[in-house]
């Protein structure tokens, strides 16, 4: 009951959110936040409930990216029908990514993910098909408003506060599931899950190219919003790290966790760059990765999980009232 | 014949764990692993329950060549096992650890949770069910563990030192619930130090020792054999106990 109260209540100030704080500024952040939530809410699939730490999701960012201003750059159609494309792209990428890299355990999991991630960025840098280093570019003035390309934030605002609920809804049926739980009991113990039944590199993989096709949603969304998508924006490894981070931050594994990271760093980052300019970029992931260490060290399940209801300790009887 | 291993050999490098090592289990059986510290009871147990790929021989269970199955297809066919060192899924209720292996054979949750119920209230440990499990001490955890196997609804179930640890008084509670376990149908192999447990509960005791099978027959047989006394107490005093207590024991011969 509680719960849905807050849920209303989080519901109701997104909703009236870009009404409340209209400036152009503050309805961009707004709808900024929103996209790195679906990225990172995204990740927290694979990441957060698989236990399984992906540091090159940007591949699956990118394939979205990519195919929704291919479709338009490419065949002149709007960029919204490049998503089901970058969807597909990215879920076979990620089967084929996934069947050898998610049996490595840990941080061999990472750099496997990071070298698949820069690859593909040099190789899509190297490509002049998919417009090399200059990169692909959307409508510079819509045709119709399937073009999905606007100056004001608001209509992106609100595309991406629903495709958000989407995202959060799919992660919560999924976690309510069977297939929730064995991802949770895999990242436990692999070897008793897989006692119990679990087939752990099946759920494993299918975590993973769901994750990737929301992922891919989240790629398509951002080229949209600016109109274009280069090597660096659509699969540069920050984002990656920016995705990750945002994730950790809030609470990996909880449903609102990357939500709560996004609404936090994304301001942060914007601030930083408009008061410092250029320079500004730099300073950003200075204070990343001092948020690292800072997790790390201190609050490893993040921020949400310091409220996070606990089972009730236990008094120990186990074997004290047997049958 | 419910589950059958003919000449399992698991070899690390050059060391063999389990050398040549074949058992029979048919349908009600108890039967019995033991051996000294090192003697590869658990590595056979383990490649019993696909947990290690034995290096050579086969595993048959009801008859099918189930050697190269993965884990998670064993406890699909009806096998269960416990570890040694539990390995309980610390993020979760108890009653949560319980769904995981009820979910083998119940894909909905709410037919999954009603399942895990069932069996903390068989096992005793129904007021724990909304306690973290990270709550639970070492009995607790034995015992979450056997829960968790039950709730895959096992034909086999195959426990690791499922007694380690306890003081005698739980020792006393675990065997009773292994017997419940037993007369529900449940066909048993237990690795076991105490051999209070397994002259209660075996039906048939395997002796390993350095990786080879030296005895197997009754508890009653196996603990009076000579070659079993050996190799958990030396060969001195297999022979004292063998009533041919040699002149050296009292010294070495006079000269």
């Amino acid at each position: 009951m509680r719960r849905l109260l807050w849920l209303s209540v989080v519901a109701a100030v997104a909703i009236a959110y870009p009404l409340l704080l209209s400036s152009p500024f503050q309805q961009r952040l707004g709808a900024l936040v929103l996209l790195y939530a679906i990225a990172a809410s995204a990740w927290n699939i694979v990441g957060g409930y698989a236990g399984q730490v992906s540091v090159g999701h940007v591949v699956f960012f990118g394939c979205g990216a990519y195919a929704a201003m291919g479709s338009y750059a490419k065949f002149g159609l709007s960029p919204l029908f490049g998503i089901p494309g970058g969807i597909v792209l990215a879920v076979v990428l990620a089967a084929i990514v996934g069947v050898p890299t998610l049996r490595l355990s840990g941080h061999y999991f990472s750099m496997a993910t990071i070298a698949v991630a820069e690859t593909m960025r040099l190789i899509v840098t190297n490509t002049d098909y998919l417009g090399a280093a200059v990169g692909l570019s959307g409508p510079t003035v819509p045709r119709n408003i399937f073009d999905l390309s606007f100056l004001s934030s608001l209509p992106y605002y609100y595309l991406f506060l629903v495709i958000l609920a989407i995202t959060l809804l799919i992660t919560w049926w999924m976690a309510n599931s069977r297939m929730g739980f064995y991802l949770r009991a895999i990242k436990d113990s692999e070897r008793a899950a897989r006692s119990l039944g679990a087939p752990a590199s099946r759920t494993k993989l299918y975590a993973f190219m769901l994750s990737a096709a929301l992922t891919s949603v989240a790629g398509a969304l951002y080229a949209m919003m600016f109109g274009f998508v280069d090597p660096e924006s659509g699969l540069g490894i920050l984002i990656s790290v920016k995705i990750l981070i945002m994730a950790a931050l809030g609470g990996a594994g909880l449903l609102f966790g990357p939500l709560v990271g996004a609404a936090i760093l994304v301001p942060l980052e914007e601030i930083s760059n408009s008061w410092l300019g250029g320079k500004g970029a730099g300073l950003t992931f200075v204070v990343y990765g001092a948020i690292i260490v800072l997790i790390a060290r201190f609050q490893p399940g993040g921020i949400l999980s310091l409220f996070k209801r606990r089972g009730k300790p236990g008094v120990d009887t186990g074997a004290s009232h047997a049958p | 014949m419910l589950l059958e291993a003919r000449g399992i050999t698991k070899a690390f490098g050059s060391f063999k764990a389990v050398d040549d090592a074949s058992v029979t289990l048919e349908q009600g059986d108890i039967l019995g692993l033991i051996g000294p510290n090192g003697a590869g009871k658990s590595t056979f147990f383990n490649c019993l329950t696909g947990d290690l790929k034995a290096t050579s021989g086969r595993v048959l269970f009801g008859g099918r060549d189930i050697t190269d199955f993965t884990p998670e297809l064993r406890a699909e066919l009806g096998l269960a096992r416990t570890f040694q060192v539990p390995q309980t899924f610390e993020g979760m209720t108890v009653l949560e650890n319980v769904m995981i292996g009820a979910f083998l054979r119940s894909s909905h949750r709410a037919e999954a949770e009603t399942k895990a119920h069932a069996v903390l209230e068989r096992v005793g440990m129904s007021r724990l069910a909304e306690a973290s499990a990270r709550s639970l001490g070492t009995p607790g955890r034995k015992r979450l563990e056997i829960a968790r196997a039950l709730a895959t609804e096992p034909k086999v179930l195959l426990l690791d030192e499922a007694m380690a640890g306890l003081n005698a008084n739980e020792v006393k509670l675990a065997i009773d619930l292994v017997r419940d376990i037993h007369r529900s149908g449940i066909t048993l192999v237990i690795v076991e130090h105490i051999m209070e447990v397994i002259m209660s509960l075996a039906s048939r005791v395997m002796v390993f020792h350095q990786g080879k099978e030296i005895a197997r027959g009754s508890p009653r047989e196996v603990t009076s054999n000579p070659a079993v006394i050996a190799a958990y107490l030396g060969t001195r005093a297999a022979k004292a106990a063998a009533g041919h207590t040699p002149i050296e024991l009292m010294g070495g011969p006079l000269t």
